[in-house]
């Protein structure tokens, strides 16, 4: 049981900056997920808690005590790699056990302990077989069973559903996130999965850059993203970008007179962001605009309608009810209370007055 | 239905026609392959043959090109009396291939994990260097070698020549191990760390038994390499640390070429490399190929 904070945590190799003095701290038994796109620092980030990389600069703490000179055994932390990291020349069973035995744990109170944690994997009729001989989604329970053999003070998780299929990620997130919540340790988790962070985390730190865009719990990720870059990242379609300006009060789009009602100063050029969930398809003459659609898809829990608007593609999420053909025109109506405002510049949220 | 049955069976047909023109042309390059492969083993084993069979023979008959003959042993007891003496000139080689061996695969294991783990300053340097001492040919260093060996009274030392053999079997071995420890992916070691290994437990634990079959192979190299060394022996030993290439030279005398004695002394130098394959072909080609993909 131990938080984690990160102060100044900077990570340089040569002139590339991989994390840029950030600074975290995760709170006990917290699931907090590291999200972002590849190569933005969050696997570095990772790594460094575990101490597998040494930080350029900051210091790294857990729970009372400064890491940053312990090698990775002294850290009291386990870890479920990507690629498993399983040992393929012993059984399941030493795999598991592995952590125990290298840290001197007495013979007999190994056996029950690793039958334990195969149990909560339900790995027990594999136990003596190699790791070849096991599926994708076994290896990675047999790297997590490994990982909860011990109680260490913190769990590091490295995209560990990222090899597996994808009906297969579906179970064990849920796998995962019942084990954390049963086990009730502090669990840094790196995805660039929006879904998994969405459903597991308890608080997500999304990075770019080696930086932090935003920390904050996945409702705020998802209903108050800090800019556009969180914005477009998190959200399955992504939220639609629309390029425009405001002009009392209204949003125009680049391509036209299209008007959206918003508030707030004049702008010459500003980004409207809103999510294919606060869109409402209705006929056409009904909406705030009529657009035409570019193409209909019934994914069967609901359907996605690209529209033409103005110069620019809108996805806007329909009633799974809802039937219609390429070319239709269709009313789209905005949801004023999730409308979002950018900077094209630089990308920051432009936050509107009332809304 | 049966419209649809006819025309499937007649294709089936063509299939099968096809297929079975496409099996008797598998089979063709099938026994073509087959006898080259029979020709190669032929040419490579017709010597060993020849000498095999010379070694049952005796000094007569050796030059009659008879398949038939009365098998003797008596070559094998020849070659151990005296003048010939090849029972010393087998402990030493033994001696100086195992302790070879058993010296240049910890170090070489040792560096060959460092090459591969560490980034260190002029690494690739170093490495090419290191491989490069083996380029040079060995005539051209004999002499200050043996220069050296005399002032140090190292000359006709099994001692010397296991330092000789180190030098020339190290190369190699660091890179065959390194490329095995290459394979080795670095999650399997970063695991072992966070789940409590200090970096010798790591090596103790993961990559040793993992880097097995390459240790094997590389022993083995170095162990033909080191036993079958002839140029240096030949020129830093002249009585007491003989080594049985050497002992060869032994059976060209005043009365020729004793072929039958040399066949015996051959089949004797050769036989311990023919149980070694034997026994360790497996790890060898999973061993050769391990290293070659990676």
């Amino acid at each position: 049981m131990a938080e984690i904070r990160l102060k100044n945590l900077t990570k340089r190799w040569g002139d590339f900056i991989g994390v840029d003095d950030q600074s975290l701290d995760i709170h006990d038994e917290e699931f907090l997920v590291l999200l972002g796109p590849s190569g933005c620092g969050k696997t570095t980030t990772m790594r460094m808690i575990a101490g597998l990389e040494d930080p350029t600069a900051g210091e790294i703490w857990i729970g009372d005590r400064m890491v940053n000179d312990d090698l990775p055994k002294d850290r009291d932390v386990a870890m479920v790699f990507q690629n498993y990291g399983l040992y393929p020349h012993m059984t399941i069973y030493d795999n598991i056990a592995y952590p125990l035995k290298v840290r001197g744990t007495p013979k007999a109170d190994i056996k029950p302990r690793v039958e334990r944690a195969a149990e909560q994997v339900e790995l027990t009729e594999f136990l003596h077989r190699k790791p070849k001989a096991l599926s994708g989604g076994q290896r990675q329970r047999v790297a997590l069973a490994r990982a909860i053999v011990r109680t260490p003070k913190v769990f590091l998780m490295d995209e560990p559903l990222s090899n597996l299929d994808a009906k297969l990620r579906v179970t064990m997130r849920a796998e995962l996130k019942h084990l954390s919540r049963a086990l009730q340790i502090t669990t840094v988790y790196v995805t660039h999965d929006q879904i998994e962070a969405m459903t597991l985390a308890d608080r997500v730190a999304v990075m770019r850059h080696g930086i932090i865009q935003q920390l904050g719990t996945p409702d705020d990720i998802y209903n108050d993203p800090a800019n556009m870059f969180v914005a477009g990242f998190i959200g399955s379609p992504a939220m639609n970008l629309i390029n425009g300006s405001v002009q009392s009060g209204m949003f125009i789009t680049t391509g036209g007179t299209k008007l959206v009602g918003i508030g707030g100063p004049d702008r010459e050029s500003a980004i409207l962001g809103v999510r294919a969930d606060d869109m409402s398809v209705h006929d056409a003459g009904e909406g705030d605009i009529d657009v035409t659609i570019y193409a209909f898809e019934n994914t069967g829990e609901s359907t996605l309608l690209t529209v033409q608007w103005g110069k620019q593609r809108v996805i806007a999420r329909g009633d799974r009810h809802l039937r219609k053909e390429q070319d239709d025109v269709v009313g789209i109506k905005l949801n004023p209370d999730h409308l979002y405002l950018f900077d094209p510049e630089s990308g920051d949220r432009i936050r509107m007055g009332g809304a | 239905m049966t419209d649809q049955t006819t025309p499937e069976i007649e294709l089936s047909e063509a299939q099968a026609s096809e297929f079975w023109t496409g099996k008797r042309k598998q089979r063709f390059w099938r026994s073509i392959q087959a006898i080259l492969i029979v020709l190669a083993a032929f040419v490579m084993l017709v010597p060993i043959i020849w000498i095999f069979l010379a070694s049952f023979k005796s000094h007569v008959e050796v030059y009659q090109l008879r398949l038939f003959f009365t098998p003797t042993l008596e070559n094998y007891g020849t070659v151990f009396e005296e003048p010939y003496n090849l029972g010393a000139k087998l402990y030493n080689s033994t001696i100086v291939a195992f302790v070879t061996v058993a010296f240049a695969i910890p170090i070489a294991t040792m560096a060959a994990y460092s090459f591969s783990r560490f980034r260190l300053k002029f690494e690739t340097t170093i490495l090419v260097v290191i491989l490069a001492t083996q380029f040079v040919p060995a005539v051209v260093i004999i002499l200050p070698f043996f220069i050296m060996f005399r002032d140090l009274g190292l000359l006709d030392t099994r001692i010397g020549l296991i330092m000789v053999n180190l030098a020339i079997v190290m190369p190699f071995a660091i890179w065959m191990i390194k490329g095995f420890i290459d394979g080795i992916p670095m999650d399997t070691e970063e695991a072992a760390m966070v789940d409590g290994s200090s970096r010798l437990q790591v090596i103790k634990n993961i990559v040793l038994p993992m880097a097995a079959p390459g240790l094997v192979t590389a022993s083995i190299f170095c162990f033909i390499l080191a036993w079958n060394e002839f140029l240096f022996a030949l020129f830093l030993t002249n009585r007491d640390a003989v080594t049985l290439p050497i002992g060869l030279a032994l059976f060209r005398g005043e009365e020729g070429d004793l072929w039958n004695l040399l066949s015996a002394a051959g089949i004797i130098i050769m036989a311990p490399m023919f149980v070694l394959a034997l026994a360790i072909r497996k790890y060898f080609v999973q061993g050769m190929t391990m290293g070659a993909v990676r």
